[in-house]
């Protein structure tokens, strides 16, 4: 063989070699998995609409509502397309494919969180069915505020009065909006107990008896209308407490919980308003990585923008933290000045409860009925009354802070 | 003869270089996922050999009794892949404190499956006796939730967040407090300095 061409073939295999290389992770991924698309049906019926979702391959799949958002998760590794087409329905608004970090997020955002749903399920070809069905509600009014607001920034909800709340609300001065309703959230209830003192107190009673007379301070005080979540010894699901909320137009949303711990000694009162998980958080942990470990750098999650977005469009709270914060700031400063319990302060954590509501909201955690001391205080009816009057003065002022014009 | 031998020479190497495009072409696209199932490799510092198994050490956070923060307990487990050494941390904190700090999980609690998915998402499936603890308050949950989430993210530099898990199923809460519908980041301000 010629020399030249000795040479031209070993350079056109490593051209081949270097070629593959290239492309092959590309073609391996279209040859072993087509990225599978979904079409989704979306029908009326009379009390309800049917969504039809198919796919070319079967899919793993989980349902979770949350306020009047139905997210279908698909866990699947080969990617997910959605073929949108374009459909008009009472209930469903729209529908969107969104990615969390570890599932494909069909987003299906109704008219109303007032909503119930059935769904079923065939394989080979993949074809789910949901069928949902609005609740009717006497008092409810026809359009409740949504419960996903779409633009969550904190500044512009003070000023900016919710379409939904003017169209549907009774008639206010200049169109400035005021509070009218506050919802009370009794923690726990029925089977669902919360935690127990050494005595045997069970949370979910003293959370009801301070939020009785909360009602009772708040009715006898002010001219605003007070819904609780529960009224009896009952179970009622975290979802659902923010349903009632929002269903009520609530203007604030006071949960309220009695704390509990591991440690007996553990003792003092404290005020929460939602975590979203990554934002202040992600700020301490750099500070701690900063003042502990030097290999710790390469830790620091990378937070992917798209999910943030995602996090906060699911979350109706988030477009009220500023004011959850400056109304949780306000009852604690009460309850250290009424209570004589220890300053515990105001934090922020993701409690379920909290992330539905849109309103200000906060949950309360009066002293810790795991210690024995704080728990005999907690049966007393005279300290739940002094809960009930110092939460009553915290978002009093808060009201007046907010009613001005 | 000199020159039939230097042709067979080029003869092999073309062939070694087409065995090398071959291979390439066909086991390229999965090398990603390779990388992860092998898992980190045990460190060189935090290693050692007792009576001849090959063990890492890792850090366990508890709750302890003087404040409301999670403190440092060393470990030695037994090394393997990542899922294998994640359970061990999990089967850890259920075990509980050797040194006198309080347990945040109830003690009859076992862990199902622990994995880990390639984008970094733990997920730690336990049994129901998780739900079962009188001392979930908000305090008691946040311990519960965090020392797991923490000791997790803190040993293994892959795993980037923590979704729980209970019987296999999502659920809303262990005691009707924190969100457990999301994965959670760890918390470090929740650990004392």
């Amino acid at each position: 063989m010629p020399r030249t061409a000795r040479v031209i073939l070993v350079l056109s295999l490593l051209f081949v070699a270097f070629s593959s290389l290239v492309f092959s992770p590309v073609l391996a991924q279209k040859k072993s998995q087509p990225v599978p698309v979904i079409k989704v049906e979306v029908a009326d019926f009379t009390g309800g609409t049917r969504l039809k979702i198919t796919a070319g391959s079967n899919l793993n799949y989980s349902l979770r509502k949350s306020g009047n958002v139905l997210t279908v998760s698909f866990r699947t590794s080969s990617g997910l397309r959605y073929d949108r087409t374009p459909f008009s329905s009472r209930l469903v608004q729209s529908i969107d494919l969104a990615k969390s970090p570890e599932a494909f997020l069909l987003l299906i955002k109704t008219s109303t969180a007032d909503f119930s749903y059935t769904q079923s399920a065939r394989w080979n070809p993949f074809e789910l069915t949901i069928e949902l069905k609005g609740v009717e509600e006497k008092k409810a009014p026809a359009e409740p505020r949504p419960a996903a607001p779409e633009k969550p920034a904190a500044t512009q909800v003070q000023t900016q009065p919710t379409p939904v709340a003017e169209q549907a609300g009774p008639p206010t001065s200049g169109g400035k909006k005021q509070v009218k309703t506050i919802v009370i959230d009794p923690g726990h209830g029925g089977n669902e107990t919360g935690a127990k003192g050494t005595y045997g107190t069970l949370e979910k009673d003293v959370t009801l008896a301070v939020s009785r007379k909360l009602k009772e301070a708040i009715e006898r005080g002010l001219k605003y209308r007070v819904v609780m979540t529960r009224e009896a010894d009952l179970s009622v699901p975290l979802e659902r407490r923010a349903a009632i909320a929002n269903n009520n137009k609530a203007d604030l949303f006071i949960s309220i919980h009695v704390n509990g711990s591991r440690r007996v000694k553990a003792n003092g009162s404290e005020t929460f308003f939602l975590s979203l998980n990554a934002t202040d958080e992600e700020s301490r942990r750099l500070a701690y990585f900063e003042n502990n470990s030097e290999e710790l750098e390469n830790r620091v999650p990378e937070k992917d923008f798209d999910d943030l977005k995602l996090i906060l469009w699911d979350m109706a709270q988030s477009a009220y933290l500023k004011q959850s914060s400056q109304l949780a700031e306000f009852v604690q400063q009460e309850l250290n000045e009424l209570l004589n319990t220890r300053n515990r302060g105001v934090k922020q954590a993701p409690f379920k409860v909290l992330t539905g509501a849109a309103c200000p909201a906060i949950l309360v955690e009066v002293a810790f009925i795991t210690n024995p001391e704080e728990e005999k205080q907690l049966q007393s009816e005279d300290f739940q009354a002094r809960v009930a009057e110092a939460i009553y003065r915290g978002l009093n002022r808060f009201l007046q802070l907010y009613e001005k014009p | 003869m000199k020159r039939k031998k230097k042709k067979l020479t080029t003869l092999f190497i073309l062939l070694g270089v087409l065995a090398v495009v071959v291979l390439v072409f066909f086991f390229g696209g999965r090398r990603e996922k390779i990388k992860h199932q092998a898992g980190p490799a045990v460190s060189a510092t935090g290693s050692g050999q007792v009576q001849g198994v090959k063990t890492k050490r890792v850090t366990i956070f508890f709750l302890s009794e003087s404040d409301n923060l999670l403190h440092p307990e060393e470990r030695e487990i037994r090394a393997g892949t990542l899922n294998e050494e994640a359970r061990a941390v999990v089967e850890e904190i259920i075990k509980g404190s050797r040194s006198g700090l309080l347990n945040t999980v109830p003690e009859t609690t076992r862990p199902r499956q622990v994995f880990v998915t390639s984008d970094g998402t733990a997920y730690v499936d336990l049994s129901r006796q998780i739900l079962e603890a009188s001392y979930y308050g908000s305090s008691g949950e946040m311990a519960a939730v965090y020392s797991i989430v923490n000791s997790l993210t803190y040993n293994f530099k892959s795993i980037k967040r923590v979704s729980l898990l209970v019987e296999g199923n999502e659920r809303e809460t262990l005691g009707g407090h924190i969100d457990l519908s999301r994965p959670f980041n760890p918390d470090y301000s929740l650990v004392a300095r």
